[in-house]
């Protein structure tokens, strides 16, 4: 277990493009984190740097205060589980768990017992003896947790896209498995995902990245209710938040047409406005009115697109008798109103 | 419809069958004849329609006017499994190497390199025959096994390299990082983790190097006098004026009994599963 810093860390691979822009950042041990952002946005990169299978052009890895940078990746004692299930298929169950600690020359009784545990654990315990090609995909990824898990010194498990291949029924199961290890072993869990459901669910630091570079890390909550740009707000949430270019009028910034303002700040250009809400945000009656374009039922709740003067954008509302066409009254707090200028949060 | 399918089925396999076996059998009832035997049209069974003679393999087994089989059988067998075992040593190290490190020579990359190896196999034999003469002759190791050997390692592990490297680059290159995260180094990697992944593609290879190298009449003829004679060279020897049918097929099962063998054993392997699931 262990802290993780990158300190100035850059790469790019031979064809000049920046796979990773220039980046700081520390990850607490013990803690859960998620780098969340859509295909080729540079976090398998960051991933395979951390791990060292992947040497940074620029920049240092340090565990603990410890330069790592050099190190190759099995001084770095890290464990990593793929999207694809990897597991030695030559090898028993068993034998797959116990495969880190034979390599790192752990004496046979420790192992057993190790193996043993680690497998009750991960309720593998019934098919220790089974042929590792045999198992489901689930449980072929519970392998490759496992091996990590059975070196009680791993400085970090790293998840890349674990439960791409995994059944929807069964993504639910393994992700609190992950979750309740996280807590029982208090490990430095790194898991990379585009999904943001699952992301938001499983770490307490989200990294929301795009081309390169980090756009954001922060709580679930900090990322919902002030998202650094728009590419998060749009990033994050579902439906996607609202954003309504704006011009500002004096000492005001307001959405023409739809009645939406906020006070300006200070020093606020006049050009390239957007204000911005999530739907979540939007209350029953008020200033606000617009027409029902269209309707999507989410259980209790349900979406309405509505139509606001030259705007279109969308509210959720508790289930009620609206149709389309009808005039819906609603309003939006000042707190929950968001100012962007040029897509970066300003107020 | 079923039957009718299944009949075919049959019909196919036992049409086949009898296409693969009928020249053995043949070979086994020449064996067995004698020269009024053989050139008494085709006949079957023996007491009945020939009478069986032993003269076919007492030839073979230092008989009157024939060889003795033993010693090119042995010697045969000594310069296939030694040329392949070293072939596939030498080649399955070469080829892991081909398919997962980066190399550069000169011009040449990766694929240039693997192509190399393969080129020596495009080569008519008769272009090596002086050469791999005169290098012999000036290494002492003329009409010799360990010449022979020598030779035939690099005939049989051009074919080694190009088997494994094929098979390597199909084992998922997820298995060596994982392999290095769970504190392998790329020798380890290699033994625990990636060889016994490729256990089929050794199979494959190594019954490829046998069959070669235990077929091969032409270095084995060029390279020795009368010291050390292999088998295909000491059947040929059997040939005088009147061919001797008899003992011609007593020696043609003689030398392919092994590949026979061979081929039991390793039908066994790749049914078992052997191949099933080796690669994702």
């Amino acid at each position: 277990m262990a802290e993780i810093r990158l300190a100035k860390l850059a790469h790019s691979y031979g064809n000049g493009t920046n796979a990773l822009k220039p980046l700081d950042m520390t990850w607490r041990d013990g803690g859960t984190y998620a780098l969340l952002g859509p295909s080729g946005c540079g976090k398998s990169t960051m991933l395979n740097i951390i791990s060292g299978l992947l040497k940074p052009s620029e920049g240092r890895v340090l565990f603990d205060g410890q330069d790592v940078t050099d190190k190759d990746t099995g001084a770095r004692n890290i464990a990593q589980v793929f999207q694809v299930p990897v597991i030695y298929r030559s090898m028993t169950v068993g034998e797959n768990l116990a495969f880190p600690l034979v390599c790192r020359r752990v004496p046979t009784p420790r192992i057993k017992a190790r193996v043993e545990a680690i497998a009750e654990r991960l309720g593998l315990s019934r098919h220790l003896n089974s042929r590792a090609v045999a198992l489901t995909a689930d449980q072929k990824q519970l392998i490759s947790l496992g091996r990590g898990l059975v070196r009680e010194d791993v400085s970090a498990v790293l998840l890349d896209e674990p439960l791409t291949v995994i059944d929807p029924q069964m993504k639910f199961e393994l992700r609190k498995i992950l979750k309740d290890i996280n807590r029982e072993f208090r490990l430095t869990m790194v898991l990379v995902t585009h999904d943001q459901n699952e992301a938001l669910t499983f770490a307490d630091t989200v990294v929301v990245m795009n081309h390169g570079e980090v756009i954001q890390a922060g709580t679930p909550q900090e990322l919902f209710e002030r998202p650094a740009t728009t590419h998060v707000g749009t990033f994050i949430g579902s439906p996607a938040m609202n954003f309504l270019p704006a011009v500002r009028e004096g000492d005001r910034v307001l959405v023409p047409g739809a009645g939406l303002s906020r006070t300006a700040p200070a020093d606020l250009p006049t050009t390239d406005l957007t204000l911005a809400f999530r739907p979540e945000h939007a209350v029953a009656g008020g200033p606000l009115a617009g027409t029902v374009t269209r309707i999507w039922f989410e259980g209790a709740d349900q979406v309405l697109a509505l139509s606001v003067g030259d705007a279109s954008l969308r509210i959720r509302a508790v289930a009620g008798a609206e149709t389309v066409g009808a005039i819906v009254r609603f309003d939006v707090p000042q707190d929950c109103l968001r100012l962007y200028h040029q897509g970066r949060l300003v107020a | 419809m079923k039957t009718l399918y299944l009949a075919l089925k049959y019909l196919a396999i036992a049409l086949w069958s009898a296409f693969v076996v009928f020249p053995f059998l043949w070979a086994l009832t020449t064996s067995f004849k004698s020269a009024n035997g053989v050139t008494g049209g085709a006949t079957w069974i023996p007491w009945v329609q020939y009478e069986p003679s032993l003269q076919g393999w007492q030839s073979l087994f230092g008989g009157v006017g024939g060889i003795n089989v033993v010693k090119p059988f042995y010697n045969s067998l000594v310069v296939t499994l030694s040329a392949s075992v070293i072939s596939i040593t030498l080649g399955t190290l070469a080829a892991y190497a081909l398919s997962r490190f980066t190399f550069r020579f000169l011009w040449m990359r990766n694929s240039d390199i693997t192509f190399f190896f393969i080129s020596q196999r495009i080569m008519p034999p008769i272009v090596l025959a002086i050469p791999f003469f005169l290098m012999l002759r000036s290494l002492g190791l003329l009409d010799s096994l360990p010449g022979l050997i020598l030779v035939y390692v690099a005939l049989l592990m051009p074919i080694a390299v190009w088997v494994m490297v094929d098979f390597f680059n199909g084992v998922p290159r997820g298995l060596d990082e994982m392999a290095w995260m769970d504190g392998c180094n790329p020798i380890t990697t290699f033994w625990r983790v990636i060889l016994p992944n490729a256990l089929p593609g050794l199979v494959v290879a190594g019954m490829f190097c046998i069959i070669f190298g235990w077929n091969d009449f032409f270095f084995a003829f060029t390279l020795t006098f009368t010291e050390t004679q292999l088998l295909p060279v000491a059947i040929v020897s059997l040939n005088s004026s009147v061919t001797p049918w008899w003992s011609l097929s007593a020696a043609a099962l003689v030398s392919i009994a092994p590949l026979v063998v061979l081929a039991f054993v390793v039908e066994r392997f790749l049914s078992k599963g052997g191949l099933a699931g080796a690669v994702r």
